[in-house]
């Protein structure tokens, strides 16, 4: 990673020494693309100790894992409005004690108040277990070691204290956090730790819930243009005035899934499989799908999210494109953090139902399957992903249902988690309920399941 | 060098009187058609300055105090008891009394519009003097903080949206027209415009003469259209049975629905300024408030979802339900600012439906 990082950085400050840094990126990398995978994202693979390797997940792309596959996660410092949660560098704060009482981070809500369910609440470590170093182990790069209060070993990235999820079952899980955007409103969250995307200087990769989406490092989106081959771009004249060619060093040459194209004698156009890349003027904000409008022309992901069920339907809001089920209803998921310095979730059915209930029906199971009704699953139905399953849910409380239960119903599940559709919605396109809940649905509440977003800054 | 100074004094003042006659009008209102693009919002408040004719009571309460008074005990309580009880109140609301005394506003003035045609003593009356205004809105938000001007949190981020956010970026078009000033039928059509406001250098203040592409997409929904009339220069429309308003400030899809809703506008070549007055839907109007602003922001406005609530239903004096007889609406009127644009008509609505994922 230093190796890219400082490539990056000089080529920001000079153009002179492009061809010599070129070629170390081809050397760093080379060994990372032993097989391109035109599914899947693909990493710059940097110093590791043997106790860790990369897993590709289907939402998050590459993200790194222990021996056994699981995830790791950190937990970094995040601003809320009455104060800081989370883990400054260097320094655990996540522990097996069971916190009573709220934080009051959360305005306006006072500290001190007892925390629900709290004869089954579990400790921080309880839900993440901390990512133990032998005592053998020694720091590699990026990779360093932090000590514990009780002087154990933790192993750390970045300085930020390592973790994994009792939620994540399988190799390639995320299922207890996410890459994508958050704010401050939001839990401070648990972010999985991924290795840096393999993309070329001036190029970022973001998790949104269509996919991992290629753009500048200004977050521009990047588009293809369908007719264009790596060879030949259609797109000339009068059609560069709307669509810019993403510029590529001179000197750059191929490497694996990236290459360029020489537009005109010494202008070369970056293109990533296959495709010349372009930004779209005439885009209003980061992450944009608005050119994709334009006949031939689309946006460029480095992987797509998972299919959602074949019976889903995309529909028309005055917002954008949202998720909706068969008949048209919007889909919602349902987000949840406590104000408790621990800062944990509570949108798995395996948390405490207290905060969903409340918000969904007033504290009542079946009034919240009134208004805000599961997304049903036909008992035999099948989802070809691990994001999108099919769950099996206890009506009457909001946590799995145990084998052979008999009034359980099945629900479709993203991450893990239900996803539900909303009673005050009469019509395909309706997001009345929309930032439902505490925090604009941020902390205790719902949020439409959007595809695109074209007004609020994008779906990240 | 005099001379030159004197040409460019001479160049200069021909240009001003160039723009400021006749010409710039007929530029903008073009084959008969002008466009205005909002860009301020409020709801319309009449204030003294020292809130003692309409608030003579004082203000009503918010979240912090109400929950100050309801759980002084509160470190010896759950948060079932205390934040949810609060947070299930202020979603699942009802009409039933919450304990707290509410303070209507309780002068006989206000902006607005006679809805209703009728004068009642229940109606308030126009500081011009035109009596029969219904502005019930006005009554339930008039005693709380944070709708009144200049530094009430809604006066303050709910307006800031409309002129920063595209979502909030409504249009209306006249056509039609052959005077600004008299006109006895025009048509308004409303829309969406789906662009940034041509602003002057600080961002802050939205300049005449922009361009709107018009929102076909996502903006269909929106769409409407009625007739009105230019009387000395103001336009007042008919009304238009269910007018949906799209609001958001805290990044929430959010909307008003504002029925039999008319327009009263005085115009120009280069703007527009009046009120948006109708009934609003009165569940969506507690809903729009309280998705965009968290209980925190309410906060801040000493503005209770919970006791809010339980007056707009109370004073709500519109639209019957034909079951139970109660009113599920309320009379409200909204002072609006256009900016003259140019409205941009599509040439066709070719547009990609959004693509399922797939691998």
């Amino acid at each position: 990673m230093l190796l890219v990082k400082s490539w990056y950085e000089v080529v920001r400050r000079t153009r002179f020494k492009i061809f010599a840094l070129s070629t170390l990126y081809a050397v760093a990398t080379a060994h990372a693309e032993s097989e391109v995978n035109w599914q899947t994202e693909l990493w710059l693979e940097e110093a590791m100790p043997p106790a860790f390797r990369v897993e590709s997940s289907e939402l998050e792309g590459p993200v790194y894992a222990d021996t056994n596959g699981r995830t790791l996660y950190t937990w970094p410092l995040h601003v809320q409005r009455n104060g800081y949660s989370g883990e400054s560098p260097g320094t655990p704060a996540c522990y097996d004690e069971v916190l009573t009482v709220t934080a009051g981070l959360m305005s306006p809500y006072p500290p001190g108040i007892q925390l629900p369910d709290l004869d089954t609440r579990p400790s921080c470590t309880d839900l993440w277990p901390p990512v133990v170093a032998d005592k053998d182990d020694k720091p590699l790069g990026k990779w360093t070691i932090v000590l514990r209060r009780d002087g154990s070993r933790q192993w750390a990235y970045d300085d930020q204290p390592l973790y994994t999820s009792i939620y994540d079952k399988k190799p390639g899980d995320v299922f207890g956090g996410t890459k994508r955007r958050y704010g401050g409103d939001d839990p401070s969250k648990r972010v999985p730790v991924s290795p840096p995307s393999k993309v070329p200087p001036g190029f970022s990769v973001a998790t949104i819930t269509i996919g991992r989406i290629l753009t500048t490092d200004q977050n521009e989106s990047v588009y293809s243009y369908a007719t264009d081959t790596a060879e030949q771009t259609m797109c000339i004249g009068e059609c560069t005035q709307r669509w810019e060619p993403v510029i590529a060093p001179a000197l750059a040459g191929k490497n694996g899934e990236w290459s360029t194209l020489e537009r005109s004698p010494g202008v070369m156009q970056w293109v990533f499989r296959g495709h010349p890349l372009y930004t779209h003027v005439l885009d209003q904000h980061s992450w944009s799908q608005q050119g994709s409008d334009v006949a031939g022309w689309s946006n460029v992901f480095t992987q797509r999210a998972p299919s959602p069920p074949a019976d889903f339907t995309s529909q028309t809001t005055i917002g954008g494109e949202v998720l909706a089920d068969a008949n048209g209803k919007t889909v919602y998921i349902y987000r949840c953090g406590d104000d408790s310095a621990d800062q944990l979730a509570c949108d798995h059915p395996n948390d405490t139902q207290v905060y969903r209930l409340s918000m969904c029906g007033g504290g009542d199971a079946r009034r919240c399957l009134e208004y805000w009704p599961y997304v049903r699953a036909e008992k035999a139905a099948a989802s070809n992903n691990n994001i999108w399953t099919v769950l099996s849910i206890d009506p009457e409380t909001g946590h799995f249902a145990s084998p052979e239960q008999e009034n359980a119903i099945n629900v479709w599940g993203y991450r893990d988690r239900p996803v539900y559709t909303y009673g005050g919605d009469l019509k395909p396109g309706d997001v009345n309920g929309d930032g439902t809940g505490e925090h604009r649905g941020q902390r205790n509440g719902l949020q439409a399941f959007m595809l695109r977003d074209d007004f609020m800054g994008g779906t990240l | 060098m005099a001379v030159k100074q004197y040409k460019k004094v001479l160049i200069t003042s021909a240009l001003l009187i160039f723009a400021s006659s006749g010409f710039g009008q007929e530029a903008r209102l073009k084959n008969g058609t002008i466009g205005y693009v909002m860009t301020d919002l409020f709801w319309a408040v009449y204030q003294t300055p020292d809130a003692q004719e309409e608030c003579p009571k004082g203000f009503n309460s918010g979240p912090r105090e109400q929950f100050a008074a309801l759980f002084p005990d509160h470190e010896s309580m759950t948060v079932e008891e205390t934040q949810l009880r609060q947070e299930i109140e202020t979603w699942h609301p009802t009409a039933d009394p919450d304990g707290f005394p509410y303070y209507d506003v309780e002068g006989g003035f206000s902006w607005g519009l006679n809805l209703d045609g009728d004068i009642s003593a229940n109606d308030f009356t126009h500081p011009s003097g035109e009596r029969g205004i219904d502005n019930e809105v006005y009554r339930a938000v008039g005693c709380i903080i944070g709708f009144r001007g200049p530094l009430g949190v809604e006066y303050i981020f709910q307006n800031k949206a409309i002129l920063d956010e595209r979502y909030n970026r409504m249009m209306i078009e006249l056509t039609g027209v052959d005077n600004l000033q008299n006109d006895e039928e025009v048509t308004v059509n409303l829309y969406r415009g789906l662009d940034t406001l041509l602003t002057d250098a600080t961002g802050l203040k939205a300049m005449a003469g922009g361009s709107q592409r018009i929102d076909t997409r996502w903006g269909a929904s929106l769409m409407r259209h009625t007739t009105g009339k230019i009387v000395d220069g103001t336009l007042t429309t008919e009304p238009i049975d269910e007018m949906v308003m799209p609001w958001m400030n805290l990044g929430v899809k959010s909307i008003h629905i504002f029925r039999d809703m008319r327009l009263q506008l005085k115009l120009t070549d280069t703007g527009a300024e009046g009120l948006v007055a109708g009934y609003a839907d009165v569940d969506t109007w507690h809903k729009q408030l309280i998705r965009n602003d968290s209980t925190h922001h309410l906060s801040n406005g000493e503005i209770s979802g919970i006791s809010l609530y339980k007056a707009l239903r109370r004073l709500a004096d519109g639209h019957p339900d034909m079951e139970t007889g109660e009113n599920t609406s309320i009379s409200t009127a909204l002072d609006v600012k256009m900016v003259q644009v140019f409205i941009v008509h599509p040439k066709s609505m070719n547009v990609s439906t959004a693509k399922l994922t797939n691998r």
